[in-house]
This record gives C-alpha cells, structure tokens and sequence, in this order.
C-alpha cells in the first residue's frame, strides 16, 4: 500500500497501462515535454517517446477526431482535453462519430477511446477554466462517463476505461488533483463501470453525488451528525452506465432523497436520477426528491464571493437535508 | 483538361499502367455507373426508403483512388463515394442491402442509404455530418505512423468539406507529423446548392493544402487513369514515409444531391458540357483505341455487372427487415446492455 493523491493515481494509471498495451497511446495539448497543465502526464513523454505521447497542436476537433481513427483500427487512445470548457470544438466527433460508430455500423467498427477532461471549479479559475458539462455526454447513449472522487476510483476507473472497448468520456475534478489523498494497492486493480460506491451508511436521509461534491456532501454529513441525523451518501462515480440499483435500494430505505451536483440544475445527471427515483420508488418516498446544485447561469463567475455563490457546498448541503427533515 | 501549373497534360503511354489496370478501372466504373443508375431508378419506383445519393459522373475519381489498395489500406470516403466502395471490394450485395436496410446489411437497417462501409475491406462507413470522414481518417493514418505499418489512408471529401474547422484541423496535423494520408478533394463545383466560388475565395481548393506543408495538385478528375496513377504515385509516396500528398480532382455530378433534389440551381449548359466529359466515355475511347475493348466485350461486361445487381436486388427485396428489437443491439460492448422499456 501507498498513499498517493487523485492526480498521481491519473498518472500511474496511464504509466502501467502504456507499460501493459503498446496500442495505448496520449495526445493532448502541452502533455508532452511540459507534462500537461496540471503534471498528470509528467514524465511520460520521456519514458515513452515522442509517438506515444504526442504533444497536439490547439485542435480539439483533431484531438478527439484523430483518436476516433486511430481506435478504429486499433489503438487504444487516452486522448487529453485540457480544460473542459474547451470541448466544444470536439462534440461533432464525440457526439456524432465516437458515440454512433459502434451502432450505425452493426458492430463492425468499435472506438475504444478514453477521453480525459480536466473539469469543475472552486480553483479561482473563472468562466472558461471552470466548466463541467458533464450532463452533454451524460445524455449521449453510447458513451461512457465516469467521474473519480477518490484516488482509488481515479486509477481504477480509468483502467476500466483504457481497457474496455467503448469510448468514455472521463472526468477528472481538478479541485482534487491534489487535495485528495489515499493509499491504494501496490498491484494492478480496476474499478468496476457502472457500479456507485457507498461512502457512508445512514439511515434517515440518501444523499447523492459525483466528484467534488462527495466530499462537500462528506463535510455536510458530519455536522448533521452531531443533529442526529443520520445520512447515507452514494458515490456515483460511474454516470453512463449508473447504479439504480444501489441509489434506488438506498432510497428505499430512507425513503428520502437529497442530490448533489455542481453543474447548473436544469436538465442535469441529477434530473434524471430523481426521475428515476420518482418512476421506481415512488411509494417509499417520505418527502419530496431535492436538489443542490449550482446556479442556473451560463458558467462559473469569476469573482471570489459569486464564485462561492454559485457552487453547492456543505453548509447549502446540510440546509437542504435539515429542510426535507422537517417535511 | 483544366489549366494546371503543376502538371502537364500526359499521354496514356506515358502514364504506363498495365493494360489489366486500365481494364479494370474500366470495369470498376461501370460497375459503379451500372448499379448506382439502378439504385436511382429503384429509389424513383418506390422500393425503398429515405432517399438516394447518385455519384454519376465522379466515378473516375473514386474508382482512381480505391482501386489496387490492400484491404488494410483505409478510405475515409463521405456518402457519394458508391465508386470507391466498389473498388475497394465491398459485395454488391452488401451495398444493395444496406440501401434496403434489410436484416442481409452489415449495418442491419440502422443507417441511411450509401452509408456503405466495411470493416473487412478497410471503408469506414461515412456519416452525414460532411468532413468527419477526413478528420477520422487522418486518425487512422496518425495510428499506422505510431504502429511503423505501411497502410496508408485515403481521405474522400467534397470541395464543400474543406470549408469546415475540423477539416483543417486534420489537414494541418498531416502536415505536421507527415501522416501517410492522400487527400482526395473531389471538386464537382457545387456543395449542395451552393457553387464553389461561395465555398472558399480562392480558385483552387488545392491551394488549402499549401498552408499545411501538404504537395499538392489540381488534375483532370474525369480521366480515370490519370486520377489513378497520380493517387498511385502519392500512395507509393506515403508508404515509404513521405508523408501526405493533396489532389483536387475536377469533376461533376449530373443529378441533384439526392434524389428529391432537381438540381434547378445549375443552368443546362454546364450540365451539358460537363456530360461530353463523361469519364466512361472517355476511358472507353482511349481503351479502344488502344485496342483493349470492343463493343462486345463492353456489352458482356454489362450483361455480367447486371447479372450480380439484378442478383443482390433480388436478394435484397427477399430478405426481412430485422426485428424491432436490433434498436437495443450494438450500442457498447457486451458488458453493457441497453435497459429495455416496457412499451
């Protein structure tokens, strides 16, 4: 065992499987020599050449486009988009090509492809250095979106991914590259796509989440506890496919429902999981689902009290739980 | 023949293609003209849906460039590239049914007619939204660079194509790492409805790819074994490290975009002229004139091509639509079922 944070578990993530699999290869923007704008590719240029790491110029259509090709005729491609905010130019390829490939050929052509896109905020970083827009991939069928919160999850999330034989679309929070620390296993493990994690057993209330806010909805079960009030909390981790199974059984024992997410509310991964809820379990409910989430605006404002603002966080976290309570 | 700086205009001989070369670029355009006027008429009698995409007039182009590669080899084609398919050896009957969307389709009915492709013989199956094909096709090449193979990629696309970001993108990469890619720009002067002189402000597309680092030339894209031995040369070229070559290939397509369009944007004329350059036509001249074919040989080429397509239509209008249920398949990979509704 070592303890290693969310970044370095990225790295060690991409190491072991470009050391594993000669088709895997990355390409991104400033990830070569440089090692990427946050380090997560330090050093792998050096050890793996200039062909497996390749340094793209500013051409995120190329970068996913360029990637759908070379999985096609079998790569394994970790492809890095630098800041979310900057996919757009990729969603034609993503979207159209990447997502419809498998489909629209009967199966003949696969893309395994794993996107990793360097998301979200509370890092200062503005309008254009902040955005998640999970929830576009997250209604796209045939893709796969993941979302680690835990260094464990990061590698073995991402493993999953290098290894499976659908596109994913991976993303990583940058609020926790470093921020998060955690031991893991010296030898090789994955993480299962498709299955959440229980990060706290409760009673009263279910609290869900990915990413960052897990460990705001962490913060905020803590103080509730000295209230009494017992939460449990669900890690999403994996949001296309995503455990029913796991939030439904926990809704159905606390009967309620309380979910987390930082993006902007509407049309969100949380709307869609308390339609689910209301489809499934209906019955055992005791108050109505709820959701904390960031502000319907159209990005992250930059300074520093609207910033706080926008985001969700463990004081609106507890309200929001103390309020359904009460109901 | 266009004006070109770059090149002058050669004779057949000096081309030096086998005489079994040029027979059976000869025959992979009437294969492609035969079955893609079938196809239309099929459309028109109303024995299939969605609509057609009729490359009469471009195959020399397609046909040029597909003809000979390895089944490693990748094209990247768009939806008008039937030429390049039947080149490259997809079954007839494969393309029949996938116009059909019959259960008989690779594709199994879910994609739209012409939307051919093959994994066997190395054509990705185009989609709709124009230039994806050449920025995925650089991929494959950019993965033969990383693998140290020598296939190369074939990128097909419409002057229309290089209008969008995406495209240049691709084109600028090549350049860059000096990809094994051939770029295949099929300029038949209109994108749709619009002309080329409101598709880009300069005269010759193959102008773009001067920015790229990427040779580049504009020819006769009519004259089939022209088209072949330069595509064949830039191939040979790719192979041995290098890198891309850009060929803008003069041509014209006689019907609309589809077949609900009437192409009333066009005047006449310029549909006449560009008739008289009929790229069969012309091969057939030069073939008969080099003694290669008769008006015999041409017809029992004919009566063959039409024995495989009256076969696969046959086969074609025979088979099922596949049940409803195939929606739910092929979505992911195994692990991964799609839930099913109750409905």
């Amino acid at each position: 065992m070592k303890k290693i944070t969310y970044i370095e578990a990225i790295t060690e993530a991409m190491a072991e499987e470009m050391e594993r699999d000669p088709s895997v290869f990355l390409i991104g923007e400033d990830i070569g020599l440089y090692g990427g704008v946050f380090k997560a590719t330090k050093g792998l240029q050096q050890r793996f050449g200039v062909e497996r790491v390749i340094d793209s110029p500013i051409s995120e259509a190329y970068i996913a486009g360029g990637s759908i090709g070379a999985a096609l005729v079998g790569m394994r491609p970790i492809p890095e988009i630098q800041f979310a905010d900057f996919i757009t130019p990729a969603m034609d390829q993503i979207i159209q090509q990447a997502a419809k490939i498998r489909y629209r050929t009967g199966g003949q052509w696969t893309c395994p492809m794993t996107v990793r896109v360097c998301c979200g905020g509370e890092v200062g970083g503005g309008l254009y250095h902040s955005q998640i827009n999970e929830q576009w991939f997250f209604s796209q069928p045939g893709l796969i979106v993941l979302f680690p919160s835990t260094p464990y999850d990061a590698k073995g999330l991402l493993k999953s991914a290098v290894r499976g034989d659908d596109p994913v679309i991976y993303f990583e929070h940058k609020r926790l590259y470093r921020s998060v620390k955690e031991e893991i296993p010296d030898e090789d493990f994955t993480v299962p796509i498709g299955k959440g994690a229980i990060r706290k057993e409760g009673k009263d209330v279910t609290i869900v989440a990915y990413g960052l806010m897990c460990h705001k909805s962490l913060e905020a079960i803590q103080a509730l506890e000295k209230d009494g009030i017992s939460a449990e909390l669900i890690d999403m981790r994996s949001l296309r496919p995503w455990d029913h199974e796991m939030i439904l059984s926990s809704v159905k024992k606390t009967s309620r429902a309380i979910l987390v997410q930082e993006n902007s509310k509407t049309g969100g991964v949380m709307a869609e999981v308390s339609a689910t809820i209301m489809e499934e379990a209906f019955q055992y409910l005791d108050a109505p689902v709820t959701r904390v989430t960031g502000l319907d605006v159209p990005m992250l404002p930059f300074a520093p009290p609207m910033e706080h603002f926008f985001l969700p966080n463990a004081d609106k976290i507890a309200k929001a739980v103390k309020k359904l309570m009460e109901y | 023949m266009p004006a070109n700086e770059a090149e002058k205009k050669l004779t057949i001989l000096e081309l030096g293609l086998s005489n079994e070369t040029m027979l059976g670029l000869f025959n992979c355009m009437l294969t492609s003209r035969t079955l893609d006027e079938r196809l239309r008429k099929l459309f028109r009698q109303g024995r299939y849906a969605g609509t057609y995409f009729s490359a009469v007039g471009q195959e020399a182009i397609d046909t040029g460039a597909a003809y000979g590669l390895r089944d490693e080899d990748i094209i990247a084609p768009s939806h008008r590239d039937i030429a390049a398919s039947v080149a490259k050896g997809i079954p007839i009957r494969e393309m029949v049914a996938q116009v059909y969307a019959r259960i008989t389709s690779p594709d199994k009915g879910k994609s739209h007619p012409c939307h051919y492709g093959s994994r066997a013989k190395g054509v990705i199956n185009p989609s709709s939204t124009v230039a994806s094909q050449t920025i995925i096709g650089t991929g494959c090449a950019m993965a033969f660079q990383i693998q140290k193979k020598d296939n190369v990629m074939i990128g097909l696309f419409g002057e229309g194509a290089t209008s969008r970001g995406g495209w240049h993108e691709a084109l600028n990469y090549a350049g860059i790492h000096k990809l094994p890619a051939i770029y295949i720009c099929q300029n038949n002067l209109w994108a749709e409805s619009v002309p080329a002189s409101l598709q880009a402000g300069i005269e010759r597309f193959a102008d773009r790819a001067v920015a790229y680092g990427i040779p580049s030339m504009t020819i006769d894209g009519n004259d089939v074994f022209l088209v072949h031995k330069q595509i064949s040369d830039a191939v040979k070229k790719a192979r041995n490290g290098g890198g891309p070559t850009f060929i803008e290939c003069l041509t014209y397509r006689w019907y609309g975009h589809s077949e609900i369009d009437p192409a009333d944007y066009r005047r006449k004329e310029e549909l006449e002229h560009w008739k008289l350059q009929d790229p069969i036509l012309r091969a057939e001249t030069t073939l008969i004139e080099l003694g290669l074919l008769t008006t015999e040989k041409k017809e029992a080429m004919i009566d063959q091509i039409n024995q495989t397509i009256d076969e696969a239509v046959n086969e074609a209008e025979a088979a099922q639509y596949a049940d409803p249920e195939e929606a739910y398949n092929d979505v992911y990979s195994d692990p991964f079922p799609v839930r099913r509704e109750e409905n």
